[in-house]
C-alpha cells in the first residue's frame, strides 16, 4: 500500500472543497508518511500550503486554465504518448484490463489514463511494483513536472516527488531548456488569457521565423517518448 | 518475436498454386495473423454519423471495445439503387474518418463550467437568497453586471455541479420571463436535420416558456431567397443521384470533389454516359480540373454571365426557331403568359406595374373568392381574358369544399370560372392593340472601383407590344405578357425597336455574349457555345440540363440576380422538374425531410401554438447594433425608375417597417412584457388585441426594435447550441463581442453619430449605444470553440457517438441514426438530457415568480397559410396613417398563448393534447393524427402516475428515442399511413388525386431501431416536391409538373416577374445584373495605419475547406497536418507580387470591421484582385497579434458586417411572406473589401519572447 500516492493522487485531482477543509490534516499525513523522505514530504506540504493559501474558486480557475483545456499540461497520460492516434484507444483498452486483473473496476467518469486515478491504483500495489510503474512513465512525469515548473504552478512538487520516489534519474536541463523554448499552449497569466486554448502551430521548416512550434515539438516528442506497454506488465 | 521460429526462412512448403499461378497455397502456420486480428477485435459496431453541418450525412460504424470508442469506418450497406444507376456508397470521407478521436481529446469539454466572476457573485448572492432573487441583485447592480460581462472571452471557468449550473440558468430565465418578457429569451441553433432530436431538445424547452428560436439558414446566408421568389418553396432540390439522370451539368460556384465528396462519384460516373459537365468559378478550383470546360468569370459578376446565356438561349430557342418542347413548358408551368398593367411615366414612356388581378375586371372575371389574388392571362380558345387555375387566390378558396365547389388550385389548363379548357397566349406580338415605350432599369453602368462596368443608360427601353384594356372601375390600361417582358428585359430584338438593340450576340448591347465580356472576362464565343449546348440538350433530351450552384454565389449583396439568372436557364429551357435537370443548390444540410413529425416536438405544438421565431438576421442587425454603422445608402440600390423622394429612411428603418406592418417577426417584440398585456387589458376591459392596437396607435406601445438602445428591449438571455455561433458563423463578430456581450472587441469602424451621416427615421438614437445586453449566454458543445470561450456557462455535450438522434439530408433519400456507442464521457450529457434538466430546474426555480400566464405573440403573416394574402394590391403603413392597424392584415397578428410555467418539465416530456385535438401538418396541408398518437402511446408507453394532471395518460416524452419515434410516427416521410392521409389532404386543394404516389407504400412505418439496423429511404409526401419511387431519383419540382400540383407562387408558376411594389422600387421585378456593392470598409483604414509594407485592396471571399470537416473541426491536428496548419489567405502571384508577399508570409487582413492575421498561399490558382481565407478556421489557433487592433487577430468573420436588403423583407404576400428559415433579410459577405499587407511584428501577444520581425520583401 502506497498511501502517499493516494494523497498525490487526491491532489492531483481537481481542487474540492474537503481537501482544503482538511488541508492540516493531510500535511500531517505527508509528515508522518514513512515512505517518503523529508524532501519529499517537503514538496507534498508545499503544494497543499500553496494550493490551500488562496480562496478555493481561484485554485479550480487555475486548475481548469492548466488541466482542463490543451495538451501540453493534459493529465491524460496517453495524450504524451499517443496523441489522437487510433492507438490510443486499444492502449487504453489495454490498461482497464490490468486494473481489471487487479480486481478493480473504474467507479467514476474518467478515463482509465487519467493521472490520479492511475496513482490510486498504485497507491493500492505493493511498493516494488508501484514505483516501478512510475519508473517506467517517468518521462512523462518529468515532462509534465518541467513544463508546471515553467508556469510556476504548485503541482510540479507534486511530480518531482513521484519521480524522486521512484529514483528516476532525470537530467531536467535538457527538458527545462525544451520546455523554455515551447510555445505555451495555455499561459494563465498572461494576456493571453484571452484566448484560452492552446495555440497549435505547424510547418516544420519555418519553425524559426515564426517562433516555436509546438506541433513540431509535439511530433518529436511522441517520436522519441517510449510507449508504455501496459499489455506486457500485465501479462506478466 | 515469439513467431520467428515457427517461420521457415529459407524453405517453403510448396503445396499448388491457383488463379492460373497468380497465388501459391502454402500451409504453414497463420498464428502470426493473431496480433493483426487483435488489433482489429471490437465489443461491438455501433450505427452513428456526423451531426455537422455537412450536406454529405453519411452512415459510420463505431468500433466500441471495452466501453471505449476505439475507431470509425464508413458504412457500406444503403439501399442499393434501381439497374442502371449507381449505387450511393461509398459514402464519408478522410475528414469524418478522423473524428473518433475528438471523443477523448484533451480538448473536450468535460464538466459543465461557469465564468469565475459570475459564480463568485452567484454563490455569494445565493448564501442569503432565493435563486431568483440571487440572479436580481446581479444583473440589477451596474457594476456586479460589468464586472462579470467585460469578462468575457477572458478565461477563468470553474467547474460546477449541472445542479447549480441550471439553477443559474432558470433563475436567469425567470427573471426575465418576469421582468422583460419571454420574448427576451433567444436561442440560437442551426440545421435541425443533422441531428434533429438535440436541435428539437433546446427549441421545445424555449418554445414552450415562450422563448423566440433565431434563424439559421438566412444568417449563414445559404438562403437564397430568389428559391421563394421563384417557387414558393425554399431549397427543394435532386438528390445527387439523380446527377447521373442529367445530359448537361453545369457546376456554377461549386466545387463539387472537394465539398461534396461522398456525392462527387456521380459526377464523374455520369460523363461515362456522356454527359458534358462544364465549371463556372473564378478561382482555378478542384471542380475546373474535374469538368470538360472550365469559365472563369470575375468573382461577383455571374448574373452578366446568366443573362448572355438567357440572351442566346431566348434568340435562338424561343424567337429565331423555337422549341415546341420549351414552349409549351413554359406556357403551362411558368407566368410568361399572365399579363402585367403597364404604368405611365411622365416622359410618355411607361414601366411595368403589377400583375392585373380577376378583381380588375368587371364582375372579377366570376371569380367570386379572392379575386385579387387571382393573376389573369389571354385565352386563345375562348379569346378572352381569364383568370387561370392554380393562382393563390384559389389556394385559399373561402368556399373549399362546401357547396360542392370544387376545389381549382392546380395548373390543369382550365379557367377557374367555368373549368373550360384554355390555350393561353405567352406573347402579343402578333395579337396586339398598340406598340409603346417600356423601361426597363438597367445598372451595368453603375461604376465600382474593382469592377469593371458597361455604360449605357441607367434606363433602357424597348417598343413593346400592349393590350388595351377597359376596368372595372371604367378606366383604360394597358397589359404586357411576362414572356414580352422577359425577352425585352434581356435586349432580343422583336423587330420594333427600342434603346439599344442588339443585331447580334457581336454587338455591345445590353445582355449580349459580347456585353457580358467587358464585365466577367469571358470569352463571348464560350459563352454562345455552352449556352447552345445547354439549351440544345434540354430540348433534346425534354430538360436533363442541370445547374449545380455552390452558394457561394449568394453569398453576394444581389445573390438574388445571380441565382435568378441561372434559374431563369433552366425554366426557359424547361428543365425544372424534370429528372436529371433542374437547379441543384446545396448547402448546409438543409433537408429536414420528416419535418412535419418534427415540428411539433421541436416547437412544443402538442401544447400550444404559435411558436416564437424569428429571422436571424434582422436580429443580429438591430441588436447587435451593426445597424450603427450603416453606410450603404438606399438611394444606391434604388431602381432608377423609382422616386428617391418615396423611398426615405435607412436599411434598418426598411426592417421596422417591415415588422411594423408584419411582414417580418420580431423579438424581443414589442416595447413592454407581453406576460402584462393580457392582464392590463382586462383592467380597462378591453381584448388584448384591442388594448395592444390602441396602445400602438398612440405610441404608448412600439416594437422593441424602435428602440434597441433601451434596456427594456435588450435580449437577455440566450442559448447557443450545436453551433459555433459567434466564430465561423459571426459575421459582425466584433460587433457582437461589443454591443451584445459588452467586452473586449477589435471594431475600428464608426458609427453613424461620430460620422455625422443621417440617422434613421424609425429608429431611436442614442449617441452611446447600449453595450453588454445579453445578461446570460449559454453555449451547449463538446469542444471548447470560440463562443464557448465567450461564454458564462458552458456545458459539456454528448458527441456524435454519444447520442440518439436522426439526420437527413438533401443529397440522398436516406433516413438514419446517430446513436450512443457510450455513455457521454466525463460529466457530458446529450442535448436533449440537458435541456430536460434545465426544463424541470426552471418548472422549480419558477414557482411564486411564474404560474399560469397569458403571452401574447406577434405573428407575421406566415407563408403557407389563407394569412399570406395579406396586402395584395400595394404597401400601406398604419404607422404612417395610410391604413388602420388591423392585426393580420396590415400588422401582425397577435394571438394569446397560455403558458404554464410550473409545468414546463411535465410538459416538455409528455406530448400533449393538441395534435389529437387539431391535428398536424405543414407547409399549408393539414391532417388529423388521432391514431398516430395512439400508436405512439404504444410505442413509448404512457405517464401512469394518477396524481399528475398534467402527463396521466399521455404518451412519454422521456428519452431521445422517445423523442425520435414521435418524429417518425408523425412524418408522412416515414409512416406510409400519414402519407396517404397528407397526399389526401393535398388532393381537397388541388381537387386531384394524388394517393397513388403513397399507397403502395401505406403500411410502412420506420422506427428508430429499423434505421439503427439500416438506412432507410423515405416515403414520397407532399411536404417535398420530389418523389422517391422505382423509376426517378428524387428531384425537386417533379410533382408540380407531373401531378399538376401548383407551384406556392402568387401566379400558381414558376414566377420570372415579381411585382411586389418593393421588388419594382429595387429594380429586382426582373433579372438585372447589379454589380457589388461599395461596403466602404477599406478607404478609411488604406494606408492609415502604415507599418511600411504597401498595402492592396482585395475582394474578400470565404469559400469551404478540404481539411475541415464541412465548415468545422479544421482544428484538429491530422486536419492541420494537411492544410498548412493554421489560418492561410489565398492570394494571386499578381497580387502578391504587388506588395511584396511571398509564399507563408504572415500578412494582416483589415478593415473597418476589423482585422485578422493569417500567412500567405500565393497560388495561381487565384485571379488577381481577390483573396480567400476558408471558412471558419478557428481564431483558437496559432494566431498572432494584429498590428491593427492590437489584440488576436481576429477570424475570417472579424471583416464582414450584414448589410440586409429590402426586398428580402417582404411579407404578407403571397409566396413573398415570411416562414421560418423560408424568406427573410440574408447576412450576405462577399461584396466586402479588405486590405492586405505583409506583417512586420510577429507578435504573439504571449510575453513569451518569441516575437519577431519579419523581413521586407524583396
Amino acid at each position: 500500500m502506497m498511501r502517499n500516492l493516494k494523497l498525490i493522487s487526491l491532489l492531483l485531482d481537481y481542487p474540492s472543497a474537503e481537501v482544503f477543509e482538511y488541508a492540516q490534516d493531510l500535511i500531517q499525513s505527508a509528515k508522518a508518511d514513512t515512505k517518503m523522505s523529508a524532501s519529499e514530504q517537503q514538496l507534498v506540504v508545499d503544494c497543499i500550503e500553496k494550493l490551500t493559501s488562496q480562496p478555493l474558486i481561484d485554485a479550480q480557475s487555475d486548475y481548469v486554465a492548466w488541466f482542463d483545456r490543451g495538451r501540453s499540461l493534459s493529465l491524460l497520460m496517453f495524450e504524451h504518448v499517443h496523441g489522437e492516434s487510433r492507438d490510443r484507444g486499444q492502449a487504453m483498452v489495454d490498461l482497464m484490463a490490468v486494473y481489471e486483473e487487479h480486481g478493480f473496476e473504474i467507479d467514476s467518469r474518467e478515463l482509465p489514463d487519467y493521472l490520479p486515478l492511475f496513482l490510486e491504483y498504485l497507491s493500492q500495489r505493493p511498493q516494488a511494483e508501484a514505483l516501478q510503474w512510475l519508473l517506467d512513465m517517468s518521462h512523462i512525469l518529468a515532462l509534465l513536472e518541467v513544463r508546471l515548473d515553467e508556469r510556476n504552478s504548485p503541482y510540479a512538487g507534486l511530480l518531482a516527488c513521484l519521480l524522486s520516489q521512484c529514483d528516476a534519474n532525470i537530467d531536467r536541463q535538457p527538458l527545462a531548456e525544451q520546455v523554455a523554448g515551447e510555445e505555451a499552449d495555455n499561459t494563465a497569466e498572461a494576456m493571453d488569457k484571452i484566448w484560452e486554448e492552446e495555440m497549435v502551430k505547424f510547418g516544420a521548416l519555418s519553425q524559426e521565423e515564426c517562433g516555436n512550434n509546438v506541433l513540431h515539438q509535439r511530433r518529436q516528442e511522441l517520436a522519441q517518448v517510449q510507449p508504455l506497454h501496459f499489455v506486457d506488465a500485465a501479462a506478466k | 518475436m515469439s513467431h520467428l521460429l515457427d517461420r521457415l526462412k529459407f524453405l517453403n512448403k510448396k503445396q499448388g498454386t491457383f488463379a492460373n499461378s497468380h497465388g501459391d497455397t502454402v500451409k504453414e502456420s497463420r498464428a502470426w495473423e493473431d496480433g493483426y486480428r487483435q488489433r482489429w477485435q471490437h465489443d461491438k459496431i455501433v450505427r452513428s454519423t456526423h451531426g455537422v453541418n455537412c450536406t454529405g450525412s453519411c452512415s459510420w460504424k463505431v468500433y466500441v471495445k471495452n466501453g471505449l470508442i476505439t475507431w470509425e469506418t464508413q458504412q457500406t450497406d444503403y439501399p442499393r439503387t434501381r439497374p442502371d444507376l449507381p449505387n450511393h456508397e461509398p459514402r464519408g470521407c478522410a475528414r469524418g474518418a478522423s473524428y473518433s478521436w475528438y471523443v477523448y481529446s484533451a480538448n473536450r469539454l468535460k464538466y459543465p463550467s461557469v465564468r469565475k466572476a459570475l459564480v463568485k457573485l452567484w454563490r455569494e448572492a445565493r448564501s442569503t437568497m432565493e435563486p431568483v432573487e440571487a440572479w436580481a441583485s446581479i444583473v440589477e447592480d451596474e457594476a456586479k453586471a460589468k464586472s462579470y460581462k467585460s469578462k468575457r472571452g477572458m478565461g477563468g471557468f470553474v467547474r460546477a455541479s449541472w445542479d447549480e449550473v441550471n439553477e443559474i440558468i432558470a433563475a436567469s430565465n425567470t427573471y426575465t420571463i418576469k421582468e422583460y418578457g419571454p420574448d427576451r429569451v433567444v436561442g440560437f441553433s442551426p440545421i435541425p436535420a443533422m441531428s434533429m432530436v438535440s436541435y428539437a431538445a433546446g427549441a421545445r424547452y424555449l418554445s414552450l416558456i415562450g422563448g423566440a428560436c433565431l434563424s439559421f439558414y438566412d444568417w449563414y446566408c445559404d438562403l437564397p431567397p430568389a428559391s421563394p421568389m421563384t417557387w414558393g418553396e425554399q431549397t427543394d432540390v435532386p438528390e445527387s443521384a439523380d446527377w447521373y439522370n442529367s445530359n448537361y451539368i453545369i457546376a456554377w460556384g461549386s466545387n463539387v470533389p472537394q465539398t461534396r465528396t461522398p456525392d462527387a462519384h456521380f459526377f464523374t460516373e455520369v460523363r461515362y454516359k456522356g454527359t458534358k459537365t462544364v465549371a463556372i468559378t473564378p478561382d482555378y478550383a478542384e471542380v475546373s480540373k474535374l469538368c470538360d470546360q472550365w469559365l472563369a468569370p470575375k468573382q461577383g459578376t455571374d448574373a452578366a454571365l446568366a443573362m448572355a446565356f438567357g440572351h442566346v438561349i431566348l434568340k435562338e430557342f424561343h424567337v429565331d426557331n423555337p422549341s415546341e418542347y420549351f414552349m409549351d413548358y413554359c406556357r403551362r408551368y411558368t407566368d410568361m403568359p399572365m399579363l402585367v398593367q403597364l404604368d405611365a411615366r411622365d416622359d410618355g414612356s411607361y414601366a411595368a406595374g403589377r400583375f392585373i388581378r380577376a378583381s380588375d375586371f368587371d364582375a372579377s372575371l366570376g371569380e367570386d373568392n379572392n379575386p385579387e389574388w387571382k393573376t389573369v392571362a389571354f385565352d386563345n380558345k375562348s379569346g378572352t381574358i381569364v383568370a387561370p387555375n392554380g393562382s393563390i387566390g384559389f389556394r385559399w378558396d373561402k368556399n373549399k369544399g362546401e357547396d360542392g365547389a370544387e376545389p381549382k388550385w392546380n395548373i390543369e389548363a382550365k379557367q377557374g370560372a367555368d373549368g373550360a379548357d384554355t390555350d393561353l397566349q405567352m406573347s402579343l406580338l402578333e395579337d396586339h392593340d398598340d406598340v409603346v415605350s417600356v423601361g426597363f432599369p438597367y445598372f451595368g453602368g453603375v461604376e465600382h472601383e474593382h469592377f469593371q462596368n458597361n455604360t449605357f443608360s441607367d434606363i433602357v427601353h424597348h417598343n413593346m407590344p400592349v393590350k388595351k384594356v377597359t376596368l372595372a372601375d371604367g378606366s383604360g390600361t394597358l397589359l404586357v405578357t411576362v414572356y414580352d417582358l422577359m425577352l425585352a428585359n434581356y435586349g432580343i430584338d422583336r423587330g420594333l425597336g427600342g434603346d439599344f438593340v442588339a443585331k447580334s450576340f457581336d454587338d455591345n448591347a445590353p445582355y449580349t455574349p459580347a456585353w457580358q465580356e467587358q464585365i466577367t472576362g469571358v470569352d463571348r464565343a464560350q459563352v454562345i457555345k455552352i449556352a447552345r449546348e445547354f439549351a440544345d440538350t434540354a430540348h433534346k433530351t425534354k430538360g436533363r440540363s442541370m445547374i449545380i450552384v455552390g452558394a457561394g454565389m449568394n453569398h453576394w449583396y444581389h445573390m438574388d440576380m445571380n441565382y435568378r439568372g441561372l434559374m431563369n436557364m433552366l425554366i426557359m429551357c424547361g428543365c425544372v422538374g424534370q429528372s436529371g435537370g433542374g437547379w441543384a443548390h446545396y448547402v448546409g444540410q438543409e433537408k429536414l425531410r420528416p419535418q412535419t413529425g418534427w415540428t411539433p416536438l421541436a416547437f412544443g405544438l402538442d401544447w400550444q401554438r404559435p411558436p416564437r421565431h424569428m429571422n436571424g438576421t434582422s436580429f443580429f442587425y438591430n441588436h447587435s447594433s451593426q445597424w450603427r454603422y450603416e453606410k450603404l445608402e438606399v438611394e444606391e440600390i434604388l431602381s432608377p425608375l423609382a422616386d428617391p423622394k418615396d423611398w426615405s429612411g435607412s436599411l434598418i428603418d426598411y426592417n421596422v417597417r417591415a415588422e411594423r406592418m408584419g411582414w417580418l417577426p420580431s423579438a424581443p417584440q414589442l416595447n413592454v412584457n407581453p406576460l402584462e398585456i393580457s392582464k392590463n387589458a382586462a383592467l380597462v376591459g378591453l381584448s388584448p388585441q384591442q388594448y395592444t392596437v390602441d396602445k400602438l396607435k398612440t405610441g404608448e406601445i412600439a416594437f422593441a426594435s424602435e428602440d434597441p438602445d433601451n434596456p427594456k428591449n435588450f435580449p437577455r438571455n440566450m442559448f447557443i447550441w450545436r453551433s459555433n455561433l459567434l466564430g465561423s458563423s459571426g459575421k459582425g463578430h466584433e460587433y457582437m463581442l461589443k454591443y451584445l456581450l459588452g467586452t473586449k472587441h477589435g471594431l475600428m469602424n464608426k458609427d453613424l453619430g461620430e460620422m455625422g451621416a443621417t440617422k434613421p427615421e424609425e429608429v431611436k438614437w442614442e449617441d452611446k449605444g447600449a453595450e453588454g445586453k445579453v445578461d446570460l449566454l449559454v453555449t451547449l458543445d463538446f469542444r471548447m470553440s470560440t463562443t464557448c470561450l465567450y461564454s458564462d456557462i458552458v456545458l459539456p455535450t454528448a458527441t456524435w457517438y454519444e447520442k440518439d438522434d436522426l439526420n437527413t439530408s438533401d443529397m440522398h433519400p436516406f433516413i438514419h441514426p446517430l446513436s450512443a456507442a457510450a455513455d457521454p464521457a466525463w460529466e457530458a450529457r446529450s442535448d436533449w438530457d440537458i435541456y430536460k434538466g434545465i426544463a424541470e430546474k426552471f418548472s422549480e426555480v419558477c414557482v411564486g415568480h411564474l404560474g399560469v400566464e397569458k403571452d401574447l405573440v406577434t405573428l407575421p403573416m406566415q407563408h403557407d397559410s389563407a394569412a399570406e394574402l395579406a396586402q395584395p394590391l400595394g404597401v400601406t403603413d398604419w404607422k404612417k396613417g395610410q391604413c388602420e392597424p388591423i392585426p393580420g392584415e396590415t400588422m401582425p397578428s397577435l394571438i394569446e398563448v397560455e403558458r404554464d410555467y410550473p409545468n414546463t418539465y411535465k410538459r416538455f416530456t409528455s406530448i400533449g393534447p393538441l395534435l389529437e385535438k387539431v391535428g398536424n401538418g405543414g407547409k399549408g396541408i393539414d391532417w388529423q393524427t388521432e391514431e398516430e398518437v395512439d400508436l405512439l402511446k404504444q410505442i413509448n408507453w404512457t405517464h401512469t402516475d394518477e396524481t399528475d394532471a398534467v402527463r396521466y395518460g399521455k404518451a412519454k416524452l422521456e428519452t431521445a428515442i422517445d423523442a425520435a419515434e414521435m418524429i417518425l410516427t408523425l412524418a408522412p416521410e416515414t409512416n406510409g399511413a400519414v402519407a396517404v392521409k397528407a397526399w389526401q389532404a393535398l388532393g381537397e386543394y388541388t381537387g386531384l388525386d394524388h394517393t397513388h404516389l403513397a399507397k403502395p407504400k401505406h403500411d410502412e412505418k420506420l422506427r428508430f431501431r429499423d434505421l439503427q439496423a439500416q438506412p432507410r429511404k423515405i416515403i414520397s409526401s407532399p411536404t417535398w416536391s420530389g418523389l422517391e419511387d422505382e423509376h426517378v431519383s428524387y428531384n425537386a419540382c417533379y410533382t408540380n409538373v407531373h401531378e399538376l400540383i401548383p407551384w406556392r407562387t402568387l401566379t400558381g408558376r414558376q414566377q420570372f416577374y415579381q411585382d411586389h411594389e418593393w421588388m419594382r422600387g429595387f429594380g429586382e421585378s426582373l433579372l438585372a445584373y447589379r454589380p457589388p456593392i461599395n461596403t466602404r470598409s477599406v478607404a478609411p483604414l488604406m494606408n492609415k495605419k502604415p507599418n511600411g509594407n504597401k498595402e492592396i485592396a482585395l475582394n474578400w471571399i470565404t469559400p469551404h475547406q478540404k481539411w475541415g470537416i464541412h465548415s468545422t473541426y479544421s482544428d484538429n491536428l491530422l486536419m492541420l497536418t494537411l492544410s498548412r496548419g493554421g489560418p492561410i489567405i489565398w492570394l494571386s502571384e499578381g497580387d502578391a507580387n504587388t506588395c511584396g508577399i511571398e509564399d507563408n508570409d504572415w500578412v494582416e487582413v483589415f478593415n473597418a470591421n476589423g482585422a485578422l492575421a493569417a500567412r500567405a498561399v500565393v497560388s495561381q490558382r487565384v485571379p488577381d484582385g481577390m483573396s480567400m481565407m476558408y471558412h471558419a478556421q478557428e481564431r483558437i489557433v496559432n494566431v498572432p497579434g494584429a498590428e491593427t487592433t492590437g489584440t488576436r487577430g481576429g477570424i475570417h468573420n472579424s471583416v464582414t458586417r450584414a448589410c440586409p436588403k429590402p426586398t428580402h423583407m417582404i411579407g404578407g404576400y403571397a409566396h413573398q411572406s415570411y416562414g421560418f428559415n423560408y424568406y427573410g433579410t440574408v447576412g450576405s459577405n462577399r461584396d466586402e473589401f479588405v486590405v492586405v499587407r505583409k506583417m512586420k511584428h510577429i507578435d504573439w501577444l504571449d510575453g513569451e519572447g518569441n516575437d519577431t520581425i519579419q523581413e521586407t520583401g524583396a
